[in-house]
């Protein structure tokens, strides 16, 4: 026969037990769905394939030696990755004039992939060497038109490094140094 | 016996599994953000929560006159300005912002009987709708609203035996000046208040016993026992900033320059005071034609003959060793280029280019200097912390310093800003060029350089009149002239040191130190 402090020990244990799993089922998913810091929103939806988000993108400026940001729509994607692809696409896009591009024309996005660090790897066709114009401001304004629409839209995004057909590249066209992520310098956009 | 215990440590265990969930959702207190208007400064409280900083709607509320309703039927939570509105729904990091969906870091969330949003709320999704510009800095925890004039001020040292240099960096670029009174000196920057970093002052030279920014726009440095007196020079535009140099000198040191001499940066290493060896780097080559004039130029061929003008008139007038990367019209990569420089131990590499751009009007000469990223900031600092003074065999000292080869660049960038502020000089006056801008960017084969470094974009193939220009015999014969005459004031600011004058720039003031 059991004794009667025995009896209170169990009880007191299935009822701490009964308290946790209710604390856990109100707190819980809350708490266990909060997205990392930085992350994009990840928000699930049915209707996520026609959603938009408002994103800034980069175009030649007037002068030529410069980028501005445009305000544009963009597919939405489903978190960071999803979401810089959908960003890249955009800027690949030959742009309505006057805005003019300053991504080489036919260079198509082959895949984009994300270190811990917050690294962007943007993996273009060869087109993006081939079809490139050349001279240093040129160069610059391609490799920081894909910075500066990452980095300004995906808070995620530290860095960007271009790679080209898969591999890494020493330069473009000779002139900017691509064998590490190039981080945002809002140097190059005029507003 | 034994049972009890392990119902004893079960209701244990369980009690601080249930603590640890608890105190994972207490929120913790975050320092405040600064809102800077026209009416002054006003603390905006924020909240850490799991490593976010968020802000309470019902501040931004009182702050920046929103109706904040709760819509319990819809379970979203809505925030109205005048006729725009925001709807943010609980646990999701999107906002419609007027019919627009805006992403944000993370989602907002309840704590007691506030709502809470990161602080990223502010810029991407009230300022798009509010009448006034909103600017958020999160590094420095400013939020400022309306045209005010906040520049950014970057503090560093540079320090010596008996001279401490402070260097400002201002973003975007502004005048600063520069005044001693009463035991400090003042740095007034033109805004209507400043955005300054400033790291502590280095202690052991004692010529500065402390910097702090001072409201509203200066920057107070006041001065140690060992302080004697300073120069100042006037500030320098690179790229989008002013730079500003202070030079403090000990009691003692050699102060016979003038008050106002414009202190350039010292070229960093500076062991051989003048130029025996120049590397002139035509750009492209081989099956790399660079740059495609309209008219047909080749960016190659410019380059190459520019080079060769170049190298004879220095071989000519000065007798210098000049050395050209490639001699005729091979292909070369971009680390060979450096590390031709580097085996001869050249003592300035000079890369020629022509420039492209998608404008067909755009035109003007560009002279790029090498940027750091966090990378090569880090191979500078530690060039400069392993920097050793060893005897060389048959007497004499050398410096030497330890940086990765691809980040050799990293030791010289003072001397490379250096040689870039006077050749922007040499293009304007001797060449007639009437458009030079000085840039950093990571140019690929700058960092290589274990000297002073520089690329110059001499115009632009893309457009046409520059095309004409840059083909031209007498053109390229001004650029040869322009660049031999920079370098004969280089090898002069080397062996002359930071005395050496420059012309101050149009918009630069610093005024004497008070006797």
């Amino acid at each position: 026969m059991r004794k009667p402090r025995d009896f209170f020990l169990y009880a007191g244990l299935g009822t701490l037990l009964g308290v946790a799993l209710l604390v856990l089922f109100f707190l819980g998913p809350r708490w266990l769905t909060t997205p990392a810091p930085g992350a994009a929103a990840a928000t699930a939806s049915p209707a996520a394939d026609t959603r938009k988000i408002h994103a800034r993108l980069f175009y030649v400026n007037a002068e030529g030696t410069g980028l501005t940001s445009v305000e544009q729509e963009v597919v939405f994607g489903e978190g960071t990755v999803q979401q810089a692809k959908r960003l890249v696409e955009a800027q690949l896009a030959t742009p309505a004039p006057p805005l003019a591009s300053a991504i080489p024309q036919g260079t198509k996005l082959r895949t984009v992939f994300l270190t811990s660090k917050g690294e962007a790897y943007v993996d273009l066709s060869s087109e993006l060497r081939a079809n490139h114009p050349g001279g240093t401001t040129n160069e610059i304004l391609t490799v920081y038109t894909l910075v500066s629409a990452l980095t300004s839209n995906l808070p995620a995004v530290t860095g960007v490094q271009i790679l080209v057909d898969g591999k890494e590249v020493d330069t473009l066209g000779g002139h900017l140094d691509l064998r590490r992520p190039i981080e945002q310098d809002l140097r190059w956009v005029t507003q | 016996m034994r049972t009890r215990r392990i119902i004893y440590a079960a209701d244990a265990l369980i009690l601080l599994l249930l603590a640890a969930g608890i105190s994972g959702q207490a929120p913790t207190q975050g320092g405040p953000l600064t809102v800077l208007s026209r009416d002054g400064r006003r603390p905006l409280p924020t909240v850490e929560l799991q490593g976010r900083q968020m802000v309470g709607l019902d501040d931004l509320a009182t702050l920046f006159q929103l109706q904040i309703r709760e819509d319990a039927a819809a379970g979203a939570v809505t925030a109205t300005y005048k006729t725009q509105t925001l709807v943010l729904t609980p646990d999701q990091s999107l906002v419609s912002a007027s019919g627009r969906l805006v992403s944000l870091p993370s989602p907002l969330v309840r704590q007691g009987r506030r709502w809470l949003v990161p602080i990223e709320f502010i810029s991407r999704a009230l300022a798009p709708i509010y009448d006034v510009r909103l600017e958020l800095r999160p590094a420095s925890r400013l939020l400022i609203v309306g045209d005010l004039r906040v520049p950014r001020v970057a503090v560093q040292y540079d320090d010596g035996p008996a001279l401490l240099r402070v260097t400002f960096e201002i973003t975007p670029r502004a005048n600063a000046v520069v005044t001693q009174e009463q035991g400090r000196l003042l740095v007034r920057i033109d805004g209507d208040t400043i955005d300054a970093v400033i790291p502590p002052a280095p202690a052991q030279q004692q010529m500065l016993s402390a910097i702090r920014a001072v409201e509203p726009n200066t920057v107070q440095m006041d001065l140690g026992p060992r302080f004697s007196t300073f120069r100042a020079s006037p500030p320098v535009s690179i790229g989008a900033a002013s730079v500003l140099t202070v030079e403090l000198l000990a009691a003692g040191a050699d102060s016979s320059a003038a008050p106002v001499a414009p202190a350039l940066p010292v070229f960093a290493g500076a062991h051989r005071p003048t130029i025996s060896t120049i590397v002139l780097d035509p750009g492209h080559g081989g099956d790399d034609n660079g740059v495609k004039g309209a008219g047909g130029a080749l960016e190659k061929s410019v380059t190459l003959s520019v080079a060769r003008r170049i190298k004879a008139v220095i071989e000519g007038r000065l007798g210098m060793r000049v050395l050209l990367t490639h001699q005729d019209d091979n292909r070369l990569d971009s680390a060979g280029r450096a590390a031709l420089a580097n085996n001869n131990k050249a003592d300035l590499f000079i890369s020629l280019h022509a420039n492209g751009s998608p404008r067909p009007a755009t035109r003007g000469a560009t002279i790029f200097t090498l940027s750091l990223d966090r990378v090569g900031e880090d191979a500078r600092r530690q060039s400069q912390a392993d920097r050793e003074v060893l005897q060389l065999f048959g007497g004499g000292t050398r410096d030497f310093s330890l940086v990765e080869w691809e980040l050799a660049q990293a030791a010289h960038l003072d001397g490379s800003h250096a040689f870039a502020g006077i050749l922007d000089q040499k293009l304007r006056t001797t060449a007639g060029l009437p458009s030079v801008s000085l840039q950093r960017a990571p140019m690929r084969n700058l960092a290589g350089a274990n000297m002073p470094a520089v690329l110059i974009e001499m115009g632009y193939l893309s457009n046409a009149e520059e095309e004409r220009l840059l083909t031209s015999t007498e053109f390229q014969g001004s650029l040869a002239t322009a660049v031999t005459e920079a370098v004969v004031a280089f090898r002069e600011y080397l062996e002359q040191g930071p005395r050496t004058p420059m012309p101050p720039t149009p918009a630069a003031q610093a005024q004497p130190p008070t006797p």
